[in-house]
């Protein structure tokens, strides 16, 4: 009988195809409409890193100025201090963790025929690899001691390796960044998550670093300062040390802990820090100390862009007026189907037949007009990667998520339609006098 | 077969009562063919529409092959016109763009029979009123005539053990009305109770029994052999 | 014309018999009035947004950048010798260092005090260090006071963390800080709690790095350049020599020097368009929508109408044959639809004025002028107009036959 249905719905809607294809129009506009601005939305707001985003966690530290928080209301800063980013890794009171920072330097292939050219750098400890589950096409992470002892080791992403060694296995190779001699340890495997969590300062969306090194290169090699400084006071006294000993912020620090005891245990462990780092002078503002766990952090930093949302209700509302619009039409159609439905009730069909029936013929038009939804998403989706540039390209990847989202929410969409005229429909009296 | 008790049906609107039957009653046997007559108004149609399960009514009992129809759910009367009457209009009331086959298959959906079964009595139906050849057209592409033939081969399609017909022939020229005539005597003869409701005498003489309403009762019946 | 030919009256009882068709496009109709009215004030001020004026001569103006890596580069040397080679290129009208481009995105920001001390209001601005030839080369004019001389540059080494004692500021800054760019003349001001700088100039205008921060209009120069192995260039040219001479000046640094890198020579137009980039998506992907919902309720209107028409052929031929002529019926459909599209309308002030409520709570949109909903009602009304004219036209040809046509 479903077939039978489905068949009558599609050559009911063939009888008229103006007001079929209007309606159709109407649905798949307003799906691919939503869709499209969802998918961003749901991107933009997706959880990176899902086995592990609850025993991740981001440390803010209130080192800010005594005259006035680093954030209203009493925000502390978004980032650590040189000082406090070595302190926490010394006392490593965490399952893994790593201080990092990013920065830029040329590197000069070994090829000659290659130029040199600039790379993102981000300086991170070991754990950095083990901490994010990053995955590796070749070799691994650096080791412990490399950090201490300051090796000159790299990790590049594979597009880096691509290009610098045509995608060949380059563990043991060496690169000259900042005019010194790297071993590479490992090539990552295509790695960008989205959000790019681990660093949300400059952009939550850009694309991940080129290289990684060790942290303390920032030290050694007195590498420039990527993504935001903030300072509350100028650096006591001139040269590179002073300002990396500031109270300038441009760190940021993940540590992982794996249970509610770890956590608790960890937060004890940041106010005895801070407790004892006041008896130096330091941190003269009250204990406020931060854990966020990911999807905290990110909901803490407004990762989800307000224009995004704005477009998310106003392609919500837009679907709702199509809505409307279908229900008009719909019962404008079926109420043109009224000698039929009662020559079908005449011959024998149930009230229950009918509603099947008309419902299934809302249904055909959802499924049509999602099917034409997601092909117009994907139009749309492009258009948003073509008007936003850079910014989205990491953001308009359709999933399957997605794409059963907008089948659903076009089916239900035309079902909710169609109730109100269908149920209409159903009211028709059974009658021996017709006009079809 | 068809037996009808003191059936009344008011029609009632803002201020006005209007009563369409009152204290109906009508007997038909297994077999018959009645031909129900009467001028305009007289209550015919609303006959046709409560003998037709069509319509409710307010007061009587119409008992329809043994069973007390009176008082069924609307989709219980559903089942009952689909499995047991078979209604043959004025008007044809073919769904225009359904060709032959799936108009004649209309009823035979709701009755639920797998294809082949279907398949068949379309098959059978058709023939029997000489469509075979032309099961794809659409009705808009028969003559009136054929129109009907084809509506009857979908009020005979499942079965029915009585017609209803509403004027069958109103819209026919001669010739073609005596064909049709002769088709329902034909199916008539094979046992199937056939009632008609028609405003022509001469119609109305073919039938084995006329019944004559008016004002809403049966005024007077006559048997013609 | 005879008022009683309008049958508002009827009409009304009509169309309140028949709730649920006309409901549907008045509710159509409030909904698309305030998309398309927020949606548009969006617009209108995102686009007065991207109009404001940098102060550069963005249209003849690049940048480039050159990183120094080889262990013998000497910066100091290289910004002297590529400034006074930049400036003696034909089609150049001035070269500077800079530490940070305007409306480019990243830059510096200091606060500045009018006493010392560290609990003292503040306000902040971007800050650009800059040689003796920042006014020609950022097209600033001087409000009051005068430029640095060349005695006045300082060169300003990696992680100095100190400043010169002169600055020239924006008359936005002085307004600010001082009331007027008078007042702000010969002031002292203390960048980083104590170190004091004087004001010795005013420039009229030059926007932050940042272009949606508060202060945009907040910037000072510093006279200094930097001996930084990594640093730009911004050069502007005579009017229509930019690309020639982005390809000549990328082509002479290259090759003046080796063990260094000259890369991402931008435009400014292409900074301001990266910089507004979202707000020109934003306006683009609104408009869309506006145009996608008016065309959708136009032909909900029009279909809905067809239908009517059809349904009413009989009761329209009737009204014919009594005697009404086409014009009266085409005014029944055209007052119709401006009846529902009314109440769509009162409905639709109401959604308006909820919805910019929840914009501006939850989003910080800036609320809505009143006279935009005045407009957008007129709009949406010729909209429905226009869209009831054809099936009204086809309701006035109907034949007055229809009347004695069997139903």
């Amino acid at each position: 009988m479903l077939s039978y249905y489905s068949q009558l719905g599609l050559r009911s809607l063939r009888r008229s195809p103006l007001l079929s294809s209007l309606m159709i129009l109407a649905i798949a506009l307003g799906i691919s409409a939503s869709v499209s601005v969802a998918t961003v939305n749901h991107l933009m707001s997706s959880n990176p890193i899902p086995h592990k985003s609850e025993q991740l966690y981001y440390v803010q530290l209130d080192s800010w100025s005594p005259f006035e928080p680093a954030r209203e209301p009493n925000e502390p800063p978004d980032q650590i201090t040189w000082t406090d980013a070595l302190n926490l890794m010394e006392a490593s009171a965490g399952l893994r963790q790593s201080a990092m920072a990013s920065s830029g330097a040329v590197l000069e292939p070994s090829d000659p025929d290659q130029n040199p050219f600039m790379v993102s750098l981000r300086l991170n400890f070991s754990d950095f690899f083990a901490l994010f589950d990053t995955p590796f096409l070749y070799g691994s992470g650096w080791q412990r001691e490399d950090d201490e002892q300051r090796a000159y080791v790299a990790v590049i992403t594979r597009a880096m390796n691509d290009r610098l060694f045509g995608g060949e296995n380059s563990v043991g190779e060496t690169i000259t960044l900042a005019g010194k001699p790297f071993r590479v340890v490992g090539v990552l495997d295509t790695w960008q998550p989205v959000p790019k969590f681990y660093d949300v300062t400059v952009g939550a969306f850009n694309t991940a670093e080129d290289v990684f090194i060790p942290f303390y290169m920032k030290q050694q090699l007195e590498l420039s300062n990527g993504g935001n400084t903030n300072c509350w006071k100028s650096p006591d006294g001139e040269g590179f040390e002073a300002f990396l000993n500031s109270e300038c912020v441009n760190y940021q620090f993940w540590v992982e802990l794996p249970t509610e005891g770890d956590k608790a245990a960890y937060i004890n462990f940041l106010n005895s820090y801070v407790e004892q780092q006041k008896q130096l002078g330091r941190f003269e503002r009250p204990l406020n100390n931060r854990l966020s766990n990911v999807m905290q952090w990110l909901e803490n930093e407004e990762v989800v862009a307000d224009d995004a949302q704005i477009m998310l209700y106003m392609a919500f509302m837009f679907l709702f007026v199509c809505l409307v619009n279908t229900v008009g039409l719909l019962l404008a159609k079926f109420a043109g189907k009224t000698p039929e439905i009662a020559l079908r009730r005449a011959v024998g069909a149930s009230r229950k037949d009918i509603f099947i029936q008309h419902m299934i013929e809302s249904a055909c038009i959802g499924i049509l007009g999602g099917l034409l939804g997601l092909l117009m998403t994907l139009g749309g989706l492009e258009a948003i990667k073509q008007l936003y540039g850079d910014y989205m390209q990491n953001l308009v990847k359709l999933d399957l998520t997605m794409i059963a989202f907008a089948i659903i929410l076009s089916l239900l969409s035309s079902l909710l339609a169609g109730l109100y005229p269908t149920w209409r429909a159903c009211a028709v009296q059974p009658a021996s006098q017709l006009k079809l | 077969m068809l037996s009808m008790q003191d059936l009344s049906k008011t029609f009632t609107t803002d201020s006005v009562q209007t009563h369409a039957l009152r204290d109906f009653t009508l007997h038909v046997n297994e077999g018959e063919f009645v031909a129900v007559t009467g001028p305009s108004g007289s209550g015919k149609t609303t006959f046709l529409n409560i003998a037709g399960l069509l319509e409710s009514f307010n007061s009587g009992q119409y008992i329809l092959d043994g069973h007390d129809v009176s008082h069924l759910t609307d989709s219980q009367r559903s089942k009952v016109r689909n499995e047991k009457i078979g209604f043959i209009f004025q008007n044809f009331n073919l769904i225009p763009d359904l060709n032959l086959y799936d108009n004649v298959d209309v009823p035979l959906r709701y009755r639920g029979f797998n294809g082949a079964e279907r398949k068949r009595r379309i098959e059978e139906g058709l023939a029997q009123v000489g469509l075979s050849g032309r099961m794809k057209h659409l009705p808009s592409q028969l003559s009136g005539g054929q129109q009907q033939r084809v509506a009857i081969a979908r009020a005979l399609a499942g079965d029915p053990r009585f017609i209803l017909a509403d004027e069958p022939t109103g819209n026919l020229d001669s010739e073609m009305a005596q064909s049709v005539m002769q088709l329902l005597q034909a199916i008539n003869q094979q046992g199937t109770t056939i009632v008609m409701v028609t405003h022509d005498p001469a119609l109305a003489a073919q039938a084995g029994r006329n019944i004559f309403v008016q004002d809403g009762r049966v005024h007077e019946e006559a048997s013609l052999c | 014309m005879n008022l009683s030919r309008l049958e508002i009256g009827p009409l009304w009882r009509a169309l309140l018999r028949n709730k649920v068709g006309a409901s549907l496009i008045a509710i159509q109709v409030a909904v698309t009035m305030a998309i398309v009215i927020n949606s548009l004030a969006i617009v209108i001020q995102r686009d007065a947004m991207m109009q404001r004026d940098s102060g550069l001569d963005e249209d003849n103006t690049f940048y480039i950048t050159s990183t120094g890596y080889a262990n013998d580069f000497n910066a100091q040397v290289s910004v002297t010798d590529d400034l006074s080679r930049l400036r003696e290129m034909p089609g150049i009208v001035n070269a500077i260092q800079i530490n940070a481009i305007p409306i480019s995105g990243g830059g510096w920001s200091m606060s500045l005090a009018k006493t010392p001390g560290d609990d003292v209001e503040t306000t902040n601005t971007a800050v650009y260090m800059v040689d003796e030839n920042a006014l020609e080369t950022l097209d600033l004019s001087l409000v009051a006071g005068r430029e640095f001389t060349p005695q006045e540059i300082r060169w300003r080494q990696p992680s100095q963390p100190n400043w010169p004692s002169l600055t020239i500021i924006t008359e936005a800054l002085a307004k600010s800080m001082f009331d007027s760019a008078n007042n702000a003349l010969g002031q002292t001001v203390y960048i980083g709690d104590e170190e004091p700088m004087t004001i010795i100039g005013v420039v009229d205008q030059l926007q932050a790095p940042w272009v949606g921060w508060s202060n945009l209009e907040h910037s000072m120069l510093s006279p200094e350049n930097m001996a930084f192995t990594s640093t730009r260039y911004l050069v502007r040219t005579q009017a229509g020599q930019r690309d020639r001479m982005m390809l000549e000046v990328e082509e002479m640094l290259s090759s003046s020097q080796s063990g260094r890198i000259i890369r991402d020579t931008t435009t400014l137009t292409e900074t301001r368009d990266r910089s507004y980039q979202q707000h020109e998506a934003m306006i683009t992907l609104l408009l869309t929508v506006i145009s996608a919902l008016l065309l959708i309720t136009i032909a909900g209107i029009v279909g809905l109408a067809s239908f009517s028409v059809q349904k009413r052929q009989q009761h329209i031929g009737t009204k014919r044959a009594l005697g009404a002529t086409q014009i009266d019926i085409l005014r029944f459909f055209l007052l119709e639809n401006m009846l529902i599209s009314g109440v769509g309308i009162i409905l639709g002030t109401l959604c308006t004025v909820g919805l910019n409520i929840a914009l501006v709570q939850w989003f910080h949109v800036t609320p809505l002028a009143w006279y935009y909903i005045p407009a957008g009602a007129l709009v949406l009304i010729i909209a429905g107009q226009v869209a009831v004219l054809a099936p009204a036209k086809n309701a006035a040809s109907i034949s007055p036959a229809m009347a004695t046509r069997a139903i």
